[in-house]
């Protein structure tokens, strides 16, 4: 190891103990940074003497689906590191990698952009790829430009490597069958859970081999479900593992799918299906994942929505819940976010008009409004969200449904406390 | 012709809902629908696309075309160009009136010169063309404002690569404010051509801007019945105070 790297290192932990002793930050994006600008090879250094690698990246799931590896793993007695939550670009792996530099066992959950760039740098042990949907047009670009950039990056990949992949999606399947690595496939295979009809909020509904379109014998949500393809020899592959082996700890159909995930990675580890059926059930949901948060005598459940198809899957869930309340839908348009809020329109709210009341807050409050009254819904605007919050009577459950960053600023309006 | 009111009715043609829909497009048709059954006015919404006739393009009052990603757009493009083109182009012609979004700009001109220098056919109704400048010109995005000839603003959202530059047998749509429009040069957004629009904001563009909702309704009834139809004022001051704070944000 060379003065340089040393050095990025030394630096990187002094950031690290700086911002976390003074809580300045979590430390969880700004040691990378520092080690990185000093030595730009550091996480390709690094990683050589690592052994297990796990990268999960996709639109939806990667934070819950790294949590739910994490505790199977933890619950082997194995030493784990994962980086924060939505600190998922390089920066934010490589604070991971300064925190606790003699883990047996490090899982990243990657940035949909940022995995093509990772991969240049190390070669991991499993690889999850949970979906591909339409998410931040702005900052992407489109689902197909992902799926193309991935499908190079994986290509390069050899046998050491396996490849875990929603065999439900049929763009991550087509990637699935050009690739050299080895595949394992994991899926629902469950018609109970079929939606009446199709969602308006589709990406792959064309055969990604030859252009025709796809036939559903039934879909989950958004585009994945049970496809085939009436036209080319592209067939969907075989699942490893199905609804049928594994319960999620968590309500929804998506968190049914990230325990999926989470499960085939451990079997791809040697976990036997009891350990891995016993760790999920101590499994905690991750901040602002279906997390419930307990402040002045309300119970606020919170659910991360920040695409079409994931905010249908928590309008969903809500609708399903046993606990009725108000919702609460926070749309802020910043960075993290997506400056763009077009992607409104494509959220079914039709669906959902029982709900007992409607708040509004945010950046995009008016925005939401808008949208809401086009769906027959009439929505409070309360633009202080401390107010909006605090606003509701004792004993209710309050349902919150935030973009990414108003996601924080809920949490710490109700905890104090920064998590990034 | 006596027209009574509850026997208004117009029919919406949706090209290529599965495929023209990236982010938010159906928005549009939702405000359309909304805003024309709030006033008593029938609509249906057909979706034209592989299978339909020529009959049915040729029933729709008011057509809508949103944003395709490349894919998609590679799926539909020979359709639409050679079997719904010139039958859009007689309608337009004929005052039809028509809403395109998002790369519309590009789809509905002569040409689409791509950054590798390939040029593709575009439906050639609006006179302009369009050119992708590779990598020496950024991709144009961010929240748009634009001033129409009335003095009225119109407020959107632009993502898209190419630039476009208008000939004489189109106006544009409005001057530029804030953002890219056609091509960062001319200050013109859009194009209009006889009562159909081309706009480079994608996605939801009439939510935030119901005048132009409006005046797409009032021109669909007036072409259809021959006669100028007033239509009832609607309580807009939700969706104005959302216009307004993009105005006081954005300029």
């Amino acid at each position: 190891m060379n003065f340089r790297t040393k050095l990025a290192i030394l630096l990187g932990k002094f950031v690290c103990f700086i911002s976390t002793t003074f809580r300045f930050g979590a430390g969880a994006t700004w040691p990378g940074e520092i080690a990185l600008r000093i030595q730009p090879r550091i996480l390709q250094i690094l990683s050589e003497n690592v052994k297990h690698i796990i990268l999960v990246a996709g639109t939806n799931g990667k934070t819950t689906t790294v949590k739910m590896i994490e505790t199977i793993l933890a619950h082997q007695g194995w030493m784990v590191m994962h980086n924060a939550s939505g600190a998922n670009l390089d920066n934010g792996i490589m604070s991971a990698f300064l925190k606790k530099m003699k883990s047996t066992y490090y899982i990243f959950e990657v940035d949909e952009a940022t995995l093509p760039n990772i991969l240049k740098d190390l070669t991991p042990e499993i690889i999850v790829l949970t979906n591909l949907f339409r998410d931040q047009l702005d900052r992407y670009g489109e689902v197909d430009t992902i799926a193309e950039k991935w499908l190079v990056a994986l290509s390069g990949l050899e046998r050491q490597t396996t490849i875990i992949i929603n065999a439900d999606d049929p763009h991550l399947a087509f990637i699935g069958s050009k690739l050299a690595a080895k595949v394992k496939y994991f899926g629902l295979e469950d018609p109970s859970l079929f939606l009446p009809k199709m969602q308006h909020a589709t990406d792959t509904i064309y055969c990604p081999n030859c252009g025709v379109r796809l036939t559903f014998a039934g879909v989950y949500f958004s585009h994945l479900g049970k496809w085939a393809c009436g036209n080319c020899s592209f067939v969907p592959p075989k699942e490893d593992v199905t609804a049928k082996d594994f319960v999620s700890p968590l309500e929804g159909v998506y968190n049914t799918y990230n325990a999926l995930a989470a499960a085939l990675t451990a079997e791809t580890l040697s976990i036997s299906k009891s350990d891995i059926r016993n760790a999920l059930t101590h499994f905690t949901p991750a901040f602002g994942r279906m997390e419930t948060v307990v402040a002045s005598g309300k119970r606020i459940k919170i659910l991360l929505s920040k695409n079409p198809t994931g905010f249908n899957e928590s309008l969903r869930t809500v609708e399903s819940s046993p606990d009725k309340g108000p919702v609460l839908l926070v749309l802020n348009d910043r960075i993290p976010d997506g400056r763009d809020v077009s992607w409104i329109w494509d959220v079914d709210f039709e669906y959902y008009r029982n709900f007992s009341n409607y708040f509004v807050s945010g950046d995009r409050a008016l925005d939401m409004a808008v949208r809401l009254k086009y769906a027959g819904i009439a929505a409070e605007i309360i633009s202080d969200l401390t107010q909006a919050i605090y606003s509701l009577k004792e004993n209710e459950v309050l349902w919150i449904l935030p973009t990414y960053s108003a996601m924080l600023d809920v949490r710490k309006i109700l905890t104090g406390r920064k998590i990034l | 012709m006596n027209v009574k009111k509850n026997h208004i009715s117009i029919t919406i043609g949706w090209l290529y809902p599965e495929l023209m829909s990236t982010y938010g497009d159906r928005g549009n048709i939702f405000v359309l629908t909304k805003r024309c059954e709030w006033r008593g006015i029938h609509v249906s919404v057909l979706p034209i696309d592989f299978h339909s006739t020529i009959n049915n393009l040729r029933s729709c009052d008011l057509v809508f075309g949103g944003g395709a990603q490349d894919r998609q757009q590679g799926i539909l493009v020979d359709d639409l160009r050679e079997k719904k083109g010139p039958i859009l182009k007689k309608m337009f012609d004929r005052g039809v009136p028509g809403l395109f979004v998002c790369g519309a700009p590009q789809l509905l001109g002569h040409y689409y010169m791509t950054g590798d220098g390939k040029k593709l056919d575009g439906l050639g109704i609006f006179d302009m063309v369009s050119k992708h400048f590779g990598k020496s010109k950024p991709r144009c995005i961010g929240n748009t404002i634009g001033k129409l000839p009335d003095g009225k603003t119109i407020v959107g959202f632009e993502n898209h690569g190419g630039r476009t530059y208008l000939g004489k047998g189109v106006k544009p749509f409005a001057k530029i404010i804030k953002g890219c429009g056609n091509n960062g040069e001319d200050g013109t957004e859009g194009a209009i051509y006889k009562n159909c629009i081309a706009t480079y904001s994608h996605g939801p563009f009439l939510p935030k801007n119901p005048h132009i909702a409006d005046w797409l309704i009032a021109k669909t009834l007036e072409i259809k019945y021959n006669k100028k139809i007033p239509l009832e004022p609607l309580d807009d001051s939700l969706e104005w105070q959302a216009h307004e704070a993009v105005l006081q944000r954005f300029t």
